[in-house]
């Protein structure tokens, strides 16, 4: 039953995906973690949604800080992408710091995203 | 040429089959006079577009609409629905009747049922209060042929609903059907199931028996002979598997609806208005019919052969005066010139992706892990395709043949997979995950898989493929022979008694049955084994046996069954049932959640 709780809280902000009010939905997301976390098989959803709500807060910020709101709803490797096109690198590394992105991602990552800046100076050197 | 397939040819009478259907549409229509509106479920609507013209369905005086949201924009006064018994189409009729009732139009509503009414959509009609207006009706379209040796019950979320859902209405269709082609056919005397669903499908088909016996003995002999029933559970990997032939192919690339494919005109080379055609394909086209269940190779090849044969028949009557006979073959000939046109430009569409060094290396990975060899490899492989983004439906098929021909995933690497999904395509994925392992397609290894043992036992992976000879099914995947496959040879072969040992390997209990009429008590058909049953054939006629895929067969597996039936020295003729014709991309596009 619990489970099944946490199951909808997490498809819920599934549902409202693309409404503007972040707060409700991290809430959401904070509870479904709190529902994982109850139970001992759940340590793998726990932590995903708890990355989850920290994502949702980072690409927050990262919206009022470049003024674009391009980044909520994306995938982690997704805002990375961006941040690197936008040529934000300190954002994009911080990104890779707060979720422990490993290094073969990081590389595929940063390639493409140059690679469709054009930007083949910084690719090389990388 | 018609999308609705040509049915002459089957092994069973299908035209009645469908004729039949088509009456109870048309009475349906027929019902009460004047100009009516008749508005379709969408969804539905492919299906009829099997089994009727349009045409037809305007002579009977209706208009034709397609139920959405939007309210229906009539001047009928009589409005008739035929729908799919799910809520949400409940809701959009009941929608449209507040709509008219609020701008004071008085109509007469009609909803008919496909196949049968329940009680939670008239349920939704009281809540709305819109029930005392409507007059309700069923169209008991349970099962339609889709081709002169298929039968589809349309039922495109079975596989989801009996696995993540828990819900077994579609198990109860596929009786319903079955029973009701018993009522046409005669009691299939003998049945094999094997899988959880499949073995309540018996069950609930006993029942029925029970219930509304058909009469044996005004029959004459059953006209199917067998029937086996296998789960889509027991066998996950040849579905995950890419399709080879040509059939096959154009699935899982250009998505095969209906019976047709829609393409860009400009594949096709056609000078059309319309940018997108739809291509019918089905038995009634000869060429297709030769060519359809070839590895696509081979397809390549005899489509070159064709054209250069047309070649030369074409210099022959240029330089050489020939007899008026031997013109009229020749004109003949270039009748078969646009079918053969078509599907050279339909094969040359595929070959621009077949060709990819990337479809090679998906290929040569999927043959590593039906091998079970290299575990890290064909791990770093999938990772790789997680990193660059890669579809995620790509990732998810890889990932399911893995997870299930190795019995799961080492924990560590279960776990780390799905963070990397997770972060490289988004939270939104996590539901998708529950479900593949809820299903048992994505989950933690818990013991020692059996894949090999299976895989050898039944012969499954050719040691030398040779896929432009083909002497055995396994040309079908280029050395694979489809598990599923082989359960049905050996379940003709000798019943499950001789695979026992590997049946229990794989999910569900397995039933064998025999059936048939207790009156019909001559010493004759006593103990009637499928073995006497097929002496008995030998004069002439041969055995029929229908195979029915529990949530869904693939094109290559109908393609392996056909290719049983006409090998020398097999006396049988295959009929396939199936909930719905699926492939590795839709079975698992059905299990991720996107509402």
């Amino acid at each position: 039953l619990l489970l099944k709780e946490s199951w909808d809280f997490e498809k819920n902000p599934m549902a409202s995906k693309g409404s503007p009010l972040h707060g409700p939905r991290i809430r959401l997301i904070e509870q479904a973690q709190k529902l994982f976390s109850e139970t001992k098989e759940h340590n793998f959803e726990s932590k995903a949604s708890e990355e989850h709500a920290k994502l949702l807060r980072l690409q927050h910020e990262l919206e009022v800080s470049t003024k674009q709101s391009i980044f909520v709803g994306s995938s982690i490797s997704d805002t990375i992408r961006t941040c690197i096109v936008l040529g934000n690198h300190r954002a994009a590394l911080r990104v890779r710091t707060e979720f422990k992105v490993s290094d073969k991602r990081w590389y595929w990552l940063k390639a493409f995203a140059l690679a469709t800046v054009r930007d083949w100076d910084s690719l090389e050197k990388f | 040429m018609a999308q609705i397939p040509n049915l002459d040819n089957s092994p069973l009478n299908f035209t009645a089959l469908r004729e039949r259907s088509q009456k109870e549409l048309i009475n349906i229509l027929k019902n009460g006079r004047g100009k009516k509106c008749l508005v379709i479920d969408p969804k539905l609507g492919g299906s009829l577009s099997l089994l009727i013209q349009t045409s037809m369905l305007k002579e009977n005086g209706t208009e034709l609409r397609h139920l959405s949201a939007d309210p229906v924009q009539t001047e009928c006064s009589k409005v008739l629905y035929l729908v799919r018994s799910q809520l949400n189409l409940m809701k959009f009729i009941s929608s449209h009747i507040q709509n008219d009732v609020s701008k004071g139009l008085q109509k007469e509503y009609f909803v008919y049922f496909v196949p049968r009414r329940t009680v939670v959509c008239e349920k939704i009609f009281e809540e709305e209060k819109v029930h005392h207006l409507i007059t309700f009706g069923e169209y008991p379209l349970y099962i339609l042929p889709v081709d002169e040796d298929v039968l589809s019950c349309e039922l495109d979320l079975a596989f989801r609903e009996c696995l993540i859902d828990g819900d077994t209405s579609a198990l109860w269709h596929v009786a319903n059907a079955i029973h009701k082609l018993e009522f046409s056919f005669g009691v299939i005397p003998t049945v094999r199931a094997k899988g959880k669903g499949s073995a309540k499908i018996v069950d609930i088909l006993n029942s029925l028996q029970v219930e509304e016996p058909v009469n044996a003995p005004d029959m004459g002999a059953p006209e199917i002979n067998m029937l086996i029933l296998i789960d889509r559970e027991v066998d996950m990997v040849t579905p995950m598997c890419f399709q080879l032939t040509y059939e096959g192919l154009l699935d899982e690339i250009l998505q095969v609806n209906n019976g047709a494919v829609e393409v860009d005109a400009s594949i096709i080379g056609a000078q059309q208005e319309r940018n997108k055609i739809k291509v019918p394909l089905n038995s009634s086209d000869k060429l297709y019919k030769d060519i359809r269940d070839l590895h696509f190779e081979e397809v390549v090849q005899v489509l070159r052969e064709k054209a250069t044969s047309m070649q030369k028949d074409y210099a022959d009557v240029k330089t050489t005066s020939q007899s008026v006979s031997e013109l009229k073959d020749f004109v003949k000939k270039l009748n078969s010139l646009p079918e053969i046109a078509r599907h050279v430009s339909l094969a040359q569409h595929l070959q621009t992706f077949t060709c990819k060094p990337s479809f090679h290396s998906r290929l040569d990975i999927e043959q590593t892990i039906l091998e079970l060899q290299n575990f890290d490899l064909c791990f770093e492989y999938i990772e790789e395709m997680i990193h660059k983004q890669e579809p995620i439906i790509s990732v998810f098929r890889l990932l399911v043949l893995l997870s299930v021909t190795n019995n799961g995933l080492p924990k560590k690497n279960f776990d780390y997979l799905r963070r990397e999904i997770l972060h490289s395509y988004g939270f939104e994925h996590m539901p998708t995950l529950y479900n593949l392992e809820k299903a048992g397609l994505f989950k933690r290894q818990e013991s020692k898989s059996n894949w090999l043992m299976i895989s050898k036992a039944l012969q499954l992976i050719a040691s030398e493929s040779e896929a432009s000879k083909p002497d055995d099914i396994s040309y079908i995947f280029s050395g694979y022979a489809p598990l599923s496959i082989r359960i049905v040879q050996h379940a003709i072969r000798s019943g499950w008694r001789s695979i026992e040992e590997i049946l229990r390997y794989l999910p569900g209990p397995h039933v064998d049955l025999k059936r048939g009429g207790s009156t019909n008590s001559s010493p004759f058909d006593k103990v009637p084994s499928f073995q006497s049953n097929l002496d008995r054939l030998a004069d002439g006629r041969r055995a029929l046996v229908l195979v029915v895929f529990v949530g869904g067969v693939t094109f290559a597996e109908i393609a392996a069954l056909r290719f049983l039936s006409s090998q020398d020295g097999m006396g049988y003729d295959f009929i396939i049932g199936t909930t719905k014709i699926v492939n590795g991309n839709t079975v698992l596009e059905a299990l991720m959640t996107t509402n």
